[in-house]
């Protein structure tokens, strides 16, 4: 979803660009580090893979639509976290440049939402789970739950953009259906980056990122504390989302109750509290099945999704290591079964 | 989608193709942030902003039609966005849901064509070398032109998979076969992954040290 020029405010716009420029700016500096001159060839066409890759369109069985990979988790596994967000980075500036996709005073945010929190902060989901499974297996489960958080924070914090620009009082109603509808997204996300994932593992495993490769031969850069930190706070806040997104439905059955602490007791809302009076109907037309029916909608699609994502990648990953057993083990110098070990 | 058609009208001898692409550049940039920052209600302002669009695809030689075809594909989404944050804005109380609706799709469609222009005007190799004299980190910049090198590329190596796949398997269109087309995407990072080692290795052997070095 790439956030056109007006639908945010001005000040959220600047807010997002001066966060967005911050995190592309350390981003590169840490690519660079790593990868000193192969940098920018790397991410030259690994950034025209992502945005060759979300040309293929996936059909959705009986529906007319169709969808297609988003790439960010997929760019973080493969290129670790700061190069996804680079290679992400400059999808985005072309998207926007070449074909007026994406907003240009909106990039910023675009960047928050898909190259940090979407890559990047994909990242710190997949390592940890990686990390405690272990194995080409833990790739896949990891990668995949990854996609599925990161569709979901990238639409979260969409949401609180939008909720920023307006009324604070209709974030509950903006993320209940923004996360909905990413929920089905992220879905299809999911599914893609595990058989793309588990595509590579069956040929050139030695290609997926170790972020332990360069810690055997550089021990101070072995997992820092703050980067440690750094994964559990992302991971926190992704399952803080999910359970916001089964709590939002219950919240919002009274949003009337919750706009009347926040503007009575916290006085955030009282200049705004007019506008509510005069035309309140509107606000619910785009409520096709009623507030409750979507709150509800929300919560299952949420648990339904995450089970979905689980058990298909524990499949995925039961295929491939067993694949993975019959074969020699991979002798490439840092391979994933090596790393297992 | 037919990339090559994106800088068709970028050589032509017109009087904005002719202007150095850093003033292009940060003119896009203020134009684009001006009509964002134009407050709901300010009509003379809009009404300038637009005939200031429209004399310029006038004087860029690019046919509007093409132009419009591009906002079309665009104009589900604007509205989408539109009816979504409308309800929510506060400057509603004040001109009504229709008014604040149709400026924010004003809006969004002046920006849209702005940046379109730009690049209609502009070869992109230029406006990434103006990107660069502007001050842009080089690192970003020489990703983006790697990035434009591949592009084109990378696309039709994916077209001539696409065909090839076509003419081997015998499938009703519409099914799901996933596993056919993410055996796509895994190749085509396979090829895209070895393309750039390949290029760097060949770009070491002819002394890469990291920087780009362009003639102009």
């Amino acid at each position: 979803m790439h956030i056109p020029n007006a639908v945010l405010d001005p000040k959220v716009a600047l807010a997002t660009g001066v966060l967005g420029a911050a995190g592309l700016a350390y981003s590169l500096r840490m690519v660079e580090k790593r990868l000193g001159e192969r940098t920018t060839v790397l991410m030259g066409t690994m950034a025209a893979f992502v945005f060759a890759a979300q040309m293929v369109n996936f059909p959705l069985g009986p529906l007319a639509i169709s969808g297609h990979l988003l790439g960010g988790v997929l760019a973080a596994v493969m290129l670790g976290p700061w190069a996804g967000a680079v290679v992400i980075a400059a999808v985005l500036i072309v998207q926007c440049l070449l074909f007026g996709d994406g907003g240009l005073t909106a990039l910023g945010a675009n960047f928050l939402n898909m190259g940090l929190i979407g890559a990047a902060g994909g990242y710190a989901i997949y390592a940890p789970i990686r990390r405690a499974i272990g194995g080409r297996g833990g790739v896949i489960v990891g990668g995949m739950a990854a996609a599925w958080f990161s569709v979901l924070l990238a639409s979260g914090a969409f949401s609180v953009e939008l909720a920023a620009s307006g009324h604070r009082r209709d974030f509950v109603r903006i993320l209940s259906w923004m996360t909905l509808v990413h929920a089905a997204i992220g879905l299809g996300e999911a599914v893609i980056t595990g058989l793309v994932l588990r595509f590579i593992l069956l040929t050139r495993p030695d290609l997926v990122y170790q972020a332990d490769a360069s810690a055997a031969a550089e021990p101070a850069e072995a997992p820092t504390r703050l980067a440690a930190w750094f994964q559990v706070a992302v991971a926190g806040l992704g399952v803080a989302l999910a359970v916001a997104t089964f709590l939002a439905p219950f919240a919002s059955e009274h949003p009337d109750g919750l706009e009347f602490v926040v503007g009575e007791k916290l006085g955030l809302l009282k200049d705004e509290a007019p506008a509510t009076l005069p035309v309140p109907i509107p606000e619910y037309e785009l409520k096709l099945f009623g507030p409750d029916a979507v709150g509800a909608a929300t919560a299952a699609a949420g648990i339904v999704g995450t089970l979905v994502v689980f058990v298909v990648a524990a499949l995925l990953a039961r295929v491939v290591s067993r694949t993975g057993r019959d074969e020699p083990a991979p002798t490439a110098p840092g391979g994933i079964s090596a790393h297992a070990a | 989608m037919r990339l090559d058609a994106l800088e068709r009208y970028a050589d032509l001898d017109a009087p904005l193709q002719r202007l150095d692409a850093r003033l292009k550049l940060v003119v896009a940039v203020v134009y684009v942030v001006a009509v964002v920052a134009t407050p709901v209600g300010w009509w003379g302002t809009l009404a300038a902003e637009g005939l200031l669009m429209a004399f310029l695809v006038g004087l860029s030689g690019v046919p509007p039609r093409e132009l419009a075809v591009r906002w079309l594909g665009f104009l589900v989404l604007f509205g989408f966005l539109t009816m979504m944050v409308a309800p929510a804005r506060p400057e509603r109380a004040g001109h009504g849901l229709a008014v604040v609706a149709l400026t924010l799709l004003a809006k969004d469609t002046l920006a849209f064509l702005a940046t379109v222009l730009l690049v209609q005007v502009t070869p992109f190799r230029t406006l990434l070398a103006a990107m660069r004299r502007l001050g842009v980190p080089a690192v970003l910049v020489s990703t983006l032109q790697f990035m434009y090198r591949y592009l084109f590329v990378l696309t039709e190596e994916l077209d001539r998979m696409v065909t090839a796949r076509r003419a081997r398997t015998f499938r009703r269109s519409g099914r799901l076969d996933w596993g056919l087309l993410t055996g796509l995407v895994g190749v085509l990072f396979l090829r895209a992954f070895e393309r750039g080692e390949r290029v760097h290795a060949a770009m070491l052997a002819r002394g890469w040290d990291g920087t780009v070095r362009t003639l102009d």
